[in-house]
């Protein structure tokens, strides 16, 4: 039967919509954008070439590469002429050096190859990202290469003799000497000596970050203008209003003492109160943290000096003073306040603890912050009035990171001669009339002494690379000397320092006279009760680029944010309650990445426009944070326009907030902040750990044919035979991790990982091999559900949020190294196999890139490269560029695009460990064994070693009571495992 | 690559021809003088002579340190050497004129004392008179014939040309004879194709022998795919005419001696040119190539070779070697595991460099090549501590198996891919 039904594509072919027949004849309902892809029609059709002919071509093409392909390629290879003895082609070097750029210190190992620093390691001290990073901004393209005059390339020589001849003719205007804090004895006996050549020269020291508060205070109390030294690891309570001392404050790197106090293998752990507003990673390793804002500091502090000596006092402080009450000489109490009645206060408290002497010392200072805001503000006054005749700036930039930069920038026209000594034609240094470039730290000779009686040494370990010339030697050729090296050997011999072994060790100790303080005078004034109903600011440094010196180091701009997580940016950090009383909020989109909201801000006669919103939890109510150190506008290409800059905000109490419209894209690559009730940080408190050490490390059983059994006594696997060989394993100690990053940024370096810039860290393609992940705690739990019955659903919603003033566990997470390892049973093409000491290996010349071992991965370990990460103009950063590779390390591959790649254990260094004792004839010994991320991490948080070696650590820490496996229910037996978190808490 | 290899083995097979004609032209003089000579007295001497004197003297009339010393037993009465030699200071102090000559011309450097025995000088002065004949050298120009006349190509074009000639005129006469007796005639095609199934159907053996070939060939190519980026006996040519045969080969100097890396690194590292003038600032002239190929080093480091001295404020030029073993960047070879820890023979990989004129590449360096060894070569666990605990786990595990390389992880891809 014929049919005669009809199907209708729709109701307009029904209604006979002329729109059906225009869409019948017209394929495509958008025009193809044929032309873009043919390029000009006029071209194509004028062009003699035919379709046969372009494929004539293409056949042609491919033909002659596959034939050049099989030419073999003529390698040519040139010996050194005459090899310096030091050097064996392939075998790295180390020298013992100081890394000192104005804010930041760190004795330090370089580790070179064939003359090139490629890797900075500790040299028994604390170190931080900063440091380990700044071997990249040695061969940073934006470095200046030559000294400039009016902004054009010159010559030492008519620089010198132009410096000289104005110099000397200034009409008894003065010479203003305007640097960072000066370490080095050296360059301070080098900067008397030109005093006195010059008349009238001023010295004059600044900090980024300004510390006049507690200098000051410290010069009330005791005589002398230095901030003390702490012992972190004397003390048995912390109390730290606001001061991230493990990270920032001071720059004084804190941290081993910190953790060194709170082992609690020894029963026994530091109590750490910490009062603040922003989130700090400080405030984050906390035992117990209270949120205040900025305004209540000075009250607290108060009151909390009004507890100790037996008045009335806030009841926030109860705890906090009883504790410290009863830890009397043991105790140690630190504020961030830039007002001297603030830390005269602090003093006061410290002196009734009895803390002087014993967990502080004022006779033995740290020299690291020595700038006086005072004396700035006097010569941008002096300045702008014509006074000043000549300004030599050195490791400064005060255009930039002045709060009154404007003021300096204006003053600064009036200034006869303009000097910079920087390594960039920075903010400041492009204003300048000459611009004398300083070398690299690694390329200078040079001093530190950053506190009392610890001195150290800075050597060269690559010949400068530019035609620059070191600050010290510049102001030695301008009162007619030379050569640094001759003067700074002299300088110490002459003091008896034995100089070959000093320069060896890099450090030496040397006996100061002694220092001269005055015993201490209570001159503090009581602060009472305010209340302020405005939001607060406070500025901060972040981890990664700290006052924004190191900016246009791209390592440091990819290292996530240990808090928010974000980088590449900074952001207004704020409280969840707070952002919904303004209408604000960040949100996911669909690609995965976070949104924010904009707004403007305003205060202290200053406006921001268009500032992101960072929803942080853990800020204090009402109050919102911002970090200097973005907003560069002369760093460089990596660092340009990052960001806005939070400096001129830097003495701003309080702001205004106005939502504008837009939004704004974050470059955060966690976007969970809670653990959802899993344990992935196993926890215990220090007085359940010491009732049973296995506490907090539960296993959870399953039911088998044989019982219940906990997951690791069940397999359906082989065993590897892991008792023959070694064993490496890697230790990681979650109650040690403060979350720093340093290891990150190590392991960056040594594995060459490649930098992927912020739009691809958006969409969560970080290449870091190693990260460290961040859980807030969330006020849900499951016993809380079970108390209240709420149901699951509403449970785990619940444990989505994280709480306002949550608590903060960090967790570094890199290749588990899995024994039974689920992406080696999914590769297609064995390019990931496993080795007999325990390695999960990845292979890039076998790997295909079909990405199925990165989605088998249960940790998220497994890096693919979307794209050719080097050499490629799309990806800009130190590998597009001949001087950026040289910091490469040669011992390992630069992966190309297609593959996945992951951490590997640094079997390179495993391997060459293994090596040197094989060609030496002799066992490893344990301390041998390292990784970059255990040898950087300065808590000692990270022990690699080899556990069929039963005198290693690892091995004791393998058998110890707190060793837990991450995602211990899949039993994929990794090699890496972690110690169980304890925080001293009741 | 491969022309410089057939022209130097030409090279190498005249220079041999002509050495033959020498040696036979030679050997009459010296069975005349061996009548005279206790040829055991010869050979010890030579010993001696070896091991005291030629760091400082030569056969030759060339001056080293001392003087040359061709015809020194017909220059000086053999107890005037007996002296000298025993003790030159206490000679020159008891005031021998001729002596104190000789010291003054060598720049008062004074010659080392030897004592030897009396029998010991007898057979050295023997050797000395009757010194080993230094073969000439004879430079021949080796020019070889490029042109080796009509080249294969235009041979087979001429005969190809011939043949479909004759297939044309063979296809028209057989096509006019058919004509003829009023058969249809064929085209060229159609007689070729018709030709070719009377062919397959009367000469099944020859197709089946083709279809083999076919095989054969097919399996060539394969092998030849799979050849390319292998680069078996590359032998470029350098920019000095290093002849590692001369150097490890004859005069045996031992491959750590310039290659001294090879001990501590991955690299074997190419010797720097200052390694090359430890000896060479005093031999000037080489046995195959005289003073040019030398003189190439001395211009690169700017060492003037009359004055013994080094030039003042010379530029120096790197020499630009072309490196043979090139493994590609994705593998990891270290040298001195293999050479020191393992205990391997440079020669293993490299083959027999000491009898190579020019150094080519010995092994394929394939990945297949690694392993094969790998899988061969027992680990050299004796007496290396490193081992100690290691050897006993392993020989309780393979039970008296032989370790080998693989045993020990030796084919993880881990270990050289990172």
């Amino acid at each position: 039967m014929k049919t005669t039904k009809k199907y209708w594509k729709g109701l307009a072919q029904l209604n006979d919509d002329p729109i059906v027949e225009k869409l019948a004849q017209n394929e495509f309902v958008e025009d193809l954008p044929v032309d873009q892809f043919l390029g000009d029609e006029k071209n194509l059709s004028s062009t003699n070439s035919s379709r046969r002919d372009f494929l004539k071509f293409l056949g042609f093409s491919t033909a002659a590469a596959t034939l050049a392909a099989c030419e073999t390629p003529v390698v040519k290879s040139i010996p050194y002429l005459v090899k310096p003895d030091e050097i064996i082609p392939g075998v790295a070097n180390y020298y013992a050096s100081t890394y000192y750029d104005g804010r930041d210190y760190a004795s330090i190992l370089v580790k070179t190859r064939e003359g090139r620093p490629i890797k900075i390691e500790n040299n028994g001290t604390c170190s931080n990202s900063r440091v380990q990073a700044s071997v990249l901004s040695l061969y940073d393209s934006a470095r200046l290469k030559t000294p400039l005059k009016n902004q054009q390339e010159s010559d030492w020589n008519i620089i010198d003799s132009e410096i000289k001849e104005k110099l000397s003719n200034l009409d008894g205007k003065t010479i203003a000497l305007l640097t960072s804090s000066i370490l080095s004895p050296s360059t301070k006996k080098i900067i008397k000596e030109f005093s006195a050549k010059y008349d009238n020269v001023r010295h004059v020291m600044i900090d980024s970050t300004p510390y006049d508060g507690i200098l000051d205070a410290n010069e009330d109390s005791f005589g002398n203008r230095f901030a003390p030294d702490y012992s972190f690891d004397k003390a048995n309570v912390i109390v730290s209003f606001g001061a991230d001392f493990l990270a920032n404050w001071m720059a004084n790197d804190y941290a081993t003492d910190y953790v060194n106090g709170r082992n609690p293998k020894n029963g026994k752990m530091s109590k750490h109160y910490q009062i603040e507003t922003n989130m700090s990673l400080t405030g984050a390793n906390a035992d117990k943290r209270i949120q205040i804002k900025p305004s209540e500091q000075g009250y607290l502090i108060s009151s909390l000096l009004d507890g100790i000596s037996g008045k009335s006092f806030d009841k926030r402080l109860t705890k906090i003073v009883s504790t410290l009450k009863s830890n009397k000489e043991k105790s140690i109490v630190v504020s961030n306040s830039n007002e001297k009645n603030i830390q005269l206060i602090v003093n006061a408290i410290n002196n009734k603890l009895g803390n002087y002497g014993n967990t502080i010392h004022i006779d033995k200072p740290s020299y690291l912050k020595q700038g006086n805001s005072g004396d700035m503000d006097n010569l941008i006054k002096d300045m702008s009035s014509g006074k000043v005749g000549a300004l030599i700036t050195y490791q400064v930039n005060p255009s930039y990171n002045l709060h009154n930069s404007n003021e300096f920038n204006s003053a600064l026209s009036n200034v006869d001669l303009k000097i910079s000594t920087s390594l960039y034609n920075d903010e400041t240094a492009y204003q300048m009339d000459y611009v004398c470039p300083d070398h690299h730290n690694l390329e200078s000779w040079g001093d530190a002494n950053p506190k009392y009686g610890t001195y150290s040494l800075m050597q060269p370990t690559i010949a400068p690379l530019f035609n620059t010339r070191q600050f010290q030697e510049s102001l030695l050729v301008w009162i007619g000397k030379s050569d640094y090296r001759n003067y700074l050997q002299n300088f110490w011999t002459n003091k008896g320092v034995d100089w070959n072994k000093s320069l060896h060790d890099g450090y030496f100790t040397y006996s100061d006279s002694k220092l001269k303080t005055k015993s201490f005078v209570d001159l503090s004034q009581p602060i009472s009760k305010s209340e302020k109903n405005s939001i607060e600011l406070e500025v901060y440094e972040t981890i990664a680029i700290g006052d924004g010196k190191l900016s246009n180091n791209p390592w440091l701009q990819e290292l996530p944010d240990p808090l928010t997580r974000a980088c590449w940016d900074n952001y207004l950090t704020i409280s969840d309650s707070t952002a919904k009383s303004l209408g604000l909020s960040n949100w996911t989109v669909s690609n995965g990445a976070m949104n924010g909201s904009l707004v403007d801000i305003s205060g202290g006669g200053k406006t921001l426009k268009n500032v992101p919103v960072f929803i942080s939890p853990g800020q204090a109510q009402s109050t919102v944070g911002m970090a200097v150190g973005y907003g560069r506008t002369r760093a460089g290409k990596a660092g340009d326009n990052v960001g806005f800059n939070a400096f001129p905000f830097l003495n701003v109490k309080e702001i205004e907030i106005t939502k504008v419209d837009g939004e704004y894209e974050f470059a955060s690559i966690q976007l969970h902040h809670t653990m959802m009730g899993r344990d992935i940080v196993k926890e215990t408190s220090l007085a359940e750990h010491i009732k049973d050490p296995s506490s907090g490390n539960h296993r959870e059983k399953y039911y088998t044919y044989k019982g219940k059994l906990p997951a690791n006594e069940v397999s359906l696997y082989e065993e590897h035979d892991l008792e023959t060989g070694h064993f490496w394993n890697l230790s990681i100690d979650l109650t040690s991790c403060i979350g720093c990053g340093e290891c990150v940024i190590s392991c960056q370096a040594e594995n060459n990982i490649p930098v992927v810039g912020k739009e691809e860290m958006r969409m969560s393609r970080d290449m870091h091999w190693m990260r460290i992940d961040r859980y807030y705690s969330s006020d849900m739990t499951k016993e809380l559900s079970k108390e209240e019955k709420i149901s699951p659903i509403t449970m785990y919603s619940e444990m989505e949020v994280p709480s306002e003033n949550p608590e903060v566990v960090f967790q570094p997470v890199m290749c588990m190294h899995c024994n039974h390892a689920p992406c080696e049973n999914v590769c297609p093409v064995a390019a990931t196999t496993h080795s007999n000491e325990g390695l999960n290996q990845m292979t890039y010349n076998r790997c295909i890139g079909t990405r199925y071992c990165a989605n088998n991965c249960p940790y998220k370990v497994r890096r693919f490269n979307w794209f050719q990460y080097s050499e490629n103009e799309k990806f800009d950063f130190h590998m597009n560029d001949d001087l950026g590779k040289m910091v490469l390390n040669p011992d390992v591959v630069v992966r190309s695009r297609g593959v996945i790649e992951k951490c590997s254990m640094c079997i390179q260094k495993i391997q060459e460990l293994k090596l040197t004792a094989k060609r030496e004839g002799r066992p490893i010994k344990d301390e041998e064994a390292q990784t970059v991320c255990a040898s950087s991490c300065s808590t000692n948080a990270i022990i690699f070693g080899d556990s069929n070696n039963k005198e290693s650590e690892v091995w004791k820490l393998r058998n110890d009571e707190r060793a837990y496996d991450l995602l211990d229910h899949l039993n994929v037996k990794p090699s890496v495992f972690y110690q169980t978190k304890i925080r001293n808490k009741s | 690559m491969l022309e410089i290899g057939e022209r130097f083995m030409t090279k190498s097979l005249y220079s041999k021809i002509l050495l033959l004609v020498a040696i036979l032209f030679f050997s009459q003089n010296i069975a005349f003088s061996q009548e005279a000579v206790d040829s055991l007295a010869v050979q010890k001497g030579e010993q001696i002579y070896k091991a005291n004197c030629t760091s400082c003297h030569m056969m030759t009339d060339k001056v080293l340190i001392g003087p040359g010393l061709k015809g020194v037993t017909d220059r000086r009465a053999k107890d005037w050497l007996k002296k000298w030699i025993n003790s030159s200071s206490d000679f020159i102090a008891s005031g021998d004129a001729d002596a104190i000559a000789l010291y003054e011309e060598y720049n008062k450097v004074a010659m080392p004392s030897y004592y030897f025995e009396d029998a010991d000088f007898e057979a050295l002065f023997a050797y000395l008179k009757n010194p080993p004949i230094v073969e000439e050298v004879i430079t021949a120009d080796l020019a070889v014939a490029d042109d080796q006349g009509i080249k294969t190509s235009t041979i087979l074009m001429i005969i190809a040309l011939f043949l479909l000639t004759l297939v044309y005129l063979l296809t028209s006469l057989k096509n006019k004879l058919k004509e003829s007796i009023g058969q249809e005639t064929e085209t060229i095609p159609e007689t070729l194709i018709n030709q070719f199934n009377l062919f397959i159907s009367e000469h099944k053996n020859v197709v089946f022998v083709s279809v083999a070939t076919l095989i054969v060939v097919l399996k060539f190519t394969y092998d030849a795919m799979l050849g390319v980026g292998v680069y078996t006996n590359y032998m470029p040519e350098q920019p000095i005419a290093f002849s590692h045969k001369v150097h490890a080969g004859e005069n045996g100097v031992d491959c750590n001696y310039c290659h001294s890396s090879a001990r501590k690194s991955k690299h074997s590292g190419i010797p720097s040119a200052n390694v090359c003038m430890n000896c060479h600032t005093y031999i000037n002239e080489g046995k195959i190539t005289g003073t040019t190929e030398i003189s190439k080093i001395y211009d690169a480091v700017g060492f003037d070779p009359d004055s013994k001295t080094y030039i003042e404020g010379y530029e120096q030029k790197p020499i630009k070697w072309v490196r043979i073993h090139n493994l590609p960047d994705l593998s990891y070879f270290n040298h001195s595991q293999h050479v020191v820890a393992g205990k391997v023979e440079c020669q293993t990989c490299h083959g027999p460099v000491e009898e190579m004129e020019v150094l080519y590449q010995h092994a394929s360096l394939t990945m297949g090549w690694c392993i094969d060894c790998h899988r061969e070569t027992e680990v050299a666990m004796e007496g290396n501590e490193y081992y100690t605990e290691l050897h006993d786990q392993l020989k309780e595990k393979y039970k008296g198996e032989k370790i080998t390389v693989d045993k020990i992880g030796g084919i993880e891809c881990g270990k050289c891919h990172y």
